[in-house]
C-alpha cells in the first residue's frame, strides 16, 4: 500500500486530467446528486460520494452505441468504429467494480463482444473506498463494500492523505505521475482497514437472508403473493434496470438520415418496458407488471446465478433509492418474499457464490462483432401463399450455411433491422430456404425484394434437433402453420435417401387455418411416396368455394387418427404458442414418454448470442439454448407455454 | 423522369393551434436545405402561399374544433395518401381542449364577453366549438407528438416515410430518456411529473430542465395510471390537484374516460 499527501494526490489527479493521452472522468456533484463525468480539476473530484445517479456501466456499455454504419446504396460497407483513447474512471467504488467484473463474465461468455472487449480494455479504473453511505445502500449485507480485483488503483482517502492501491501494471504505469509517494504505515493501513469495516457494517440493511440464499428463496417463492402486490403499484417506467449496474440488456435499432447514410445502433432496454418481449406479429410474453416484476428479481437472484454462477445484486441501491413508488428494494423485497414464504428451505447443492471471485481474462482473437451481417443473394423467390414467400439464400462468401435443421438466422436489411428467421431446407446443401411471413418492417422490405438482390445473413444461431437423438426411432411431426418450414429442413433431411435408413416410420401431421394458407402443398404430396411414410392433413376451416381434400378440424384431431408406436416415436411439435399445451396433453395421454417431445418456441431474439436479453424463457435464451427444446427440460418453467 | 419530379410532395395545413409546431420545421434552419432536396413541400402557409391539389404526405397542426374545420380536413385526407398528426393539437386536442368541460355557452361568455348575440349566431366561425383530435374526424396514419413537436423527431419521421418504414416514435415513458441523462428526479425534490407515465421521445427535455413533465406527448400505450396517481398522491397531491394540475395536454384520457364509464 502506497502513500500520497493530499497536495501531492490533487497533482496527481491534475496531471492524469492533464495529460492529452487519456479521457479523465470521475465523481463529481449535481445538485445534491452525484454522476460520474469529465473533470476538469481535481476539485471537481468528490471522493466523499454516497453513490452516482448512473452506475460506471455506462462507460463500457454505452447507452448509444453504433454497431454498423454505411451508406444504404452499399449495406456492406462497414466503417470500423473509431477508436477512442483511453478512458480512465476515478472513484468507482468496490460494489461497482463487482459489478463490473459481471458484466466481464456476462459479455466474455461464449459469444465474446469485440465491441465490448475493446472498450474494456480501453477502460482504467481507479476504485475508492466508500467515506459515505447512502441509507439504502446495502453492500454490506450483500459483502461487496470490498474488492480485492478489478481495477488498476484503488485509493482511500484519509483525509489529509490517500491511500493507493496497485492492482495492475496500467496501474502501476500510471502511479509513475505522482511525487513523493512512499509506503504506508502499519498504523495507516490499519486506518484503512477500520474504514473498510466502518462501511461494510453501515450498509447492513436488515435482509434476512444471505445472498446466496436468494437463489433458493426465489426457487420456491415464483408463485408467491409479494409479486402481485408489489407489482400493482409498479410504473413500469424500468428506471430500476437503467440505474442497476448489474442490467446488461439492449435494444438494436437502425437509423436513416436525409442523406440515406444508415446506422445500426446498439442502446439500452430493460425487462420492465412492455415492448421488450413483444414479437413482430404482435405478441408480447410479459404482458402483465407482475411478470416483469417479478423476473428483473429473478434474473438477478436465479437465471444469471444459473447461467454464470453469481448473485447479480451489488447492493449499490439505486434502484431502491431511485424507485419512486418505492418497491424496487432488494432488501424489502427479499424481506416480504421471505416473510411470505412458509418454509423456506436452503438448497446447498445449487449456492451459487454471491460475486465472482476472478478478473476474465480473455485471448482477443476469439473476440467477434457480434452484430455484423455477412452478405448473401436471393438467388430465387417462390410465392407461396398471400403473406408468405419462399427465399432461396445464398451466402456471397460461397459458403455452405452450416446449419442443423430448427436453427434459425437473422435477416438483415440495413435501414430496417434484422428478423429472425427459421431455416426451411436441409442442412448440406449450400444453398438455404427461409419462409418469409410479411408481418413486420424487415419482413416488409423483404417481399418487396426481387431475385438476385442483396441482403445480410448472421447465424445459423441456436438449437436446432439433433439428429442422434433421432436416429434408430419411428418420427412424428406435428406442423401448424408457419411451424412446417422449420420442420420442412428436417423432414426433407429424414426423407432423403441417404439418411432414410436411420429412421424408422414417419408420420406428418400438417395444419392451418385454411386451404389458401397451405405451405408446400406439392412437396408434402411427394413425401407421400416415400416408403413408410403416413401423411394426414386438415385446415381449420374450408370456406365455401374452397376445395379441400383433407380434413377439417384442429390439428389435435390428427393426431389420435395418427398410428403411431407411442413408446417408439420422438414428436417434433412446432406451431404457434396456442398448439403445444393441446398437442403436448394428448401425445401424453397416448404414452409418448416426455423426453420423446421435441418443440421450438418463438421468443424476441434479436442478437442470437444470448446477449440482449429479449428471449428469455425464465432463465434459458430461446437464441442460445433453444429454439428447439426437449419437453422433458422445459415443462416445469412456467413461461415456457404460459 | 427527373429527379426533382420524383421527389414526394408534402403540403402542412394549420387547424386550432399556436403554429409552434410549423415554426419547429420553418426553424430547421440549414436542416431544412437537405429536406428540401428529398420532398418538394407544395403547401406550408407559414412559409409560402403556393397551393396544390394532390400531395403524397399531409401534417395536420391543430385540434379541430368546428364543423368547417372538419370539412375542410376531410378534403384534406381525401387528397392525400399519407396523414401525420403534427403536435400535441392535432394528436390529442391540445390544451384547448380542457375547454370541452364548459359547455359552448360557457365558454363563449368567458372568451367573448362583450360579443353581441347577433354577431355569434349563425357565425359559422362560432359553430359549435369543440376540441377534437384529428384522429376523431378522419383516419390518421401516423402521429408526431410533443408541444411543441422535436425538429428532429419530425426529420425522423419524413425519413422513415420516404423509406416506407414505420416513423420510430418511442412507446416508452419519460422516465427513461429522463434516467439516460441522469437527472435528479423531480419527485426527490418536491415535485410533481408526468414521466413514468408519458410518452417519451422528446429527450426528457422538460425535466431535464428543472421543469415538471405535462405529458405533452400523451401517454404509453400501456400506461399504469393507477400506480401514477398512487404516485402523485404518495408524494401529496389530491385527487383534485392531480386533475387540475395534471390534465393540461391530457384531457383526451379524462373525456374517454368519462365516455366509457357513461357506457
Amino acid at each position: 500500500m502506497k502513500v500520497l499527501s493530499k497536495h501531492d494526490f490533487n497533482d496527481f489527479i491534475d496531471a492524469l486530467i492533464s495529460d492529452e493521452t487519456y479521457h479523465t472522468h470521475g465523481v463529481k456533484s449535481k445538485g445534491e446528486k452525484f454522476v460520474f463525468g469529465p473533470l476538469e480539476s481535481h476539485q471537481d473530484l468528490r471522493l466523499d460520494y454516497d453513490t452516482t445517479i448512473l452506475p460506471p456501466k455506462k462507460y463500457l456499455l454505452p447507452q448509444y452505441e453504433t454497431l454498423i454504419e454505411c451508406p444504404l446504396s452499399s449495406p456492406f460497407e462497414i466503417k470500423t468504429e473509431h477508436h477512442e483513447k483511453p478512458i480512465i474512471i476515478i472513484g468507482v467504488h468496490p460494489y461497482d467494480i463487482i459489478a463490473i467484473n459481471q458484466m466481464d463474465a456476462y459479455y466474455f461468455n461464449e459469444d465474446i463482444s469485440k465491441s465490448y472487449l475493446e472498450r474494456r480494455k480501453n477502460t482504467i479504473i481507479i476504485g475508492s473506498d466508500i467515506i459515505n453511505t447512502h441509507d439504502k445502500a446495502f453492500f454490506g449485507s450483500m459483502n461487496t463494500a470490498h474488492v480485492d480485483t478489478g481495477y488498476d488503483l484503488f485509493i482511500t482517502d484519509l483525509g489529509d492523505k490517500v491511500t493507493i492501491e496497485i492492482g495492475s501494471d496500467r496501474g502501476q504505469h500510471l502511479i509513475q505521475k505522482a511525487a513523493r509517494v512512499r509506503e504506508a504505515t502499519d498504523v495507516e493501513t490499519q486506518k484503512v482497514k477500520a474504514l473498510r469495516l466502518a462501511a461494510q457494517g453501515k450498509a447492513k440493511r436488515g435482509m434476512k437472508i444471505e445472498p446466496n440464499q436468494w437463489y433458493s428463496l426465489l426457487d420456491q417463492n415464483y408463485e408467491s403473493n409479494v409479486w402481485k402486490q408489489q407489482s400493482e403499484k409498479c410504473l413500469a417506467c424500468n428506471t430500476c434496470t437503467l440505474v442497476c449496474p448489474t442490467c446488461f440488456c439492449y435494444d438494436v435499432n437502425d437509423e436513416i438520415d436525409l442523406k440515406g447514410n444508415s446506422k445500426r445502433v446498439r442502446t439500452w432496454d430493460g425487462c420492465m418496458l412492455r415492448q421488450f418481449t413483444e414479437v413482430a406479429g404482435g405478441e408480447v410474453f410479459r404482458e402483465d407488471i407482475k411478470e416483469r416484476y417479478r423476473h428483473r428479481f429473478f434474473r438477478k437472484g436465479k437465471y444469471l446465478p444459473d447461467r454464470l454462477g453469481f448473485t447479480a445484486c451489488v447492493g449499490c441501491g439505486r434502484c431502491s433509492i431511485q424507485c419512486i413508488p418505492d418497491i424496487a428494494d432488494p432488501v424489502k423485497v427479499m424481506n416480504l418474499v421471505f416473510d411470505a414464504s412458509e418454509s423456506f428451505v436452503e438448497d446447498l447443492e445449487t449456492k451459487p457464490k454471491s460475486i465472482p471471485v476472478e478478473t476474465i481474462e480473455v485471448n482477443e482473437e476469439d473476440a467477434k462483432p457480434l452484430h455484423h451481417p455477412m452478405s448473401a443473394t436471393i438467388t430465387n423467390i417462390k410465392k407461396l401463399t398471400e403473406r408468405e414467400k419462399l427465399y432461396e439464400i445464398e451466402l456471397d462468401s460461397g459458403d455452405a450455411l452450416h446449419h442443423m435443421p430448427g436453427q434459425f438466422v437473422e435477416v438483415s436489411i440495413m435501414g430496417a433491422g434484422e428478423a429472425p428467421i427459421s431455416i426451411a431446407s436441409p442442412p448440406k446443401k449450400k444453398r438455404f430456404d427461409l419462409v418469409i411471413r410479411n408481418v413486420g418492417e424487415v419482413t416488409n422490405k423483404i417481399h418487396a425484394m426481387k431475385k438476385g438482390d442483396t441482403i445480410g445473413i448472421r447465424g445459423p444461431f441456436g438449437n436446432g434437433f439433433n439428429e442422434e437423438e433421432l436416429k434408430g426411432h419411428d418420427l412424428l411431426f406435428i406442423a401448424a402453420g408457419l411451424g412446417l418450414p422449420p420442420l420442412r429442413s428436417l423432414i426433407a433431411h429424414v426423407l432423403d435417401e441417404e439418411y432414410r435408413k436411420d429412421y424408422g416410420k414417419i408420420t406428418i401431421l400438417c395444419g392451418c387455418r385454411q386451404p389458401c394458407e397451405v405451405l408446400f402443398d406439392n412437396e408434402i404430396n411427394n413425401w407421400k411416396n416415400g416408403e413408410d411414410v403416413n401423411i394426414l392433413r386438415t385446415v381449420d376451416k374450408c370456406p365455401d368455394g374452397e376445395c379441400w381434400e383433407g380434413d377439417t378440424g384442429l390439428i389435435t384431431k390428427l393426431i389420435p387418427k395418427a398410428k403411431f408406436n407411442p413408446k417408439q416415436t420422438m414428436c417434433m411439435i412446432i406451431g404457434p404458442p396456442v398448439v403445444y399445451p393441446f398437442c403436448i396433453q394428448i401425445l401424453l395421454d397416448l404414452g409418448v414418454p416426455e423426453n420423446h417431445i421435441l418443440v421450438s418456441l418463438e421468443r424476441r431474439m434479436k442478437c442470437g448470442v444470448g446477449k440482449c436479453g429479449h428471449c428469455q424463457i425464465n432463465n434459458l435464451y430461446v437464441c442460445k439454448d433453444g429454439p428447439v427444446f426437449n419437453y422433458h427440460d422445459i415443462k416445469d418453467l412456467p413461461e415456457a407455454f404460459a | 423522369m427527373t429527379k426533382k419530379q420524383s421527389k414526394p410532395k408534402i403540403a402542412f395545413f394549420d387547424f386550432a393551434s399556436c403554429e409552434g409546431c410549423q415554426l419547429q420545421i420553418a426553424n430547421l434552419e440549414e436542416t431544412i436545405i437537405e429536406v428540401a432536396d428529398v420532398v418538394e413541400v407544395v403547401e406550408f402557409r407559414e412559409v409560402m402561399t403556393e397551393q396544390a391539389e394532390r400531395y403524397d404526405i399531409a401534417f395536420i397542426e391543430g385540434s379541430i374544433s368546428r364543423p368547417i374545420d372538419e370539412k375542410r380536413l376531410r378534403n384534406i385526407r381525401k387528397k392525400t395518401k399519407i396523414l401525420v398528426a403534427l403536435g400535441a393539437c392535432a394528436h390529442l386536442g391540445g390544451v384547448q381542449r380542457l375547454g370541452n368541460q364548459w359547455s359552448i355557452k360557457e365558454n363563449l361568455k368567458e372568451v367573448y364577453p362583450t360579443a353581441k348575440p347577433a354577431d355569434i349566431k349563425n357565425n359559422e366561425f362560432f359553430e359549435k366549438p369543440r376540441h377534437k383530435a384529428v384522429d376523431e374526424v378522419v383516419p390518421v396514419d401516423y402521429v408526431i407528438p410533443g408541444c411543441p413537436i422535436d425538429r428532429t423527431e419530425f426529420i425522423r419521421v419524413v425519413v422513415a416515410l420516404l423509406h416506407g418504414n414505420k416513423p420510430p416514435i418511442p412507446d416508452y415513458p419519460v422516465c427513461v430518456e429522463c434516467k439516460k441523462k441522469e437527472n435528479v428526479c423531480l419527485f426527490t425534490i418536491g415535485k410533481f411529473c408526468m414521466g413514468p407515465i408519458a410518452r417519451a421521445g422528446c429527450g426528457a427535455i422538460c425535466p431535464s430542465h428543472g421543469n415538471e413533465c405535462e405529458a405533452c406527448r400523451g401517454y404509453i400505450s400501456h400506461p399504469h395510471k393507477d400506480a401514477q396517481i398512487d404516485v402523485l398522491e404518495k408524494y401529496g397531491l389530491s385527487a383534485k390537484e392531480i386533475m387540475d394540475r395534471k390534465t393540461m395536454y391530457t384531457y383526451r384520457y379524462v373525456e374517454k374516460e368519462k365516455q366509457e364509464e357513461e357506457a
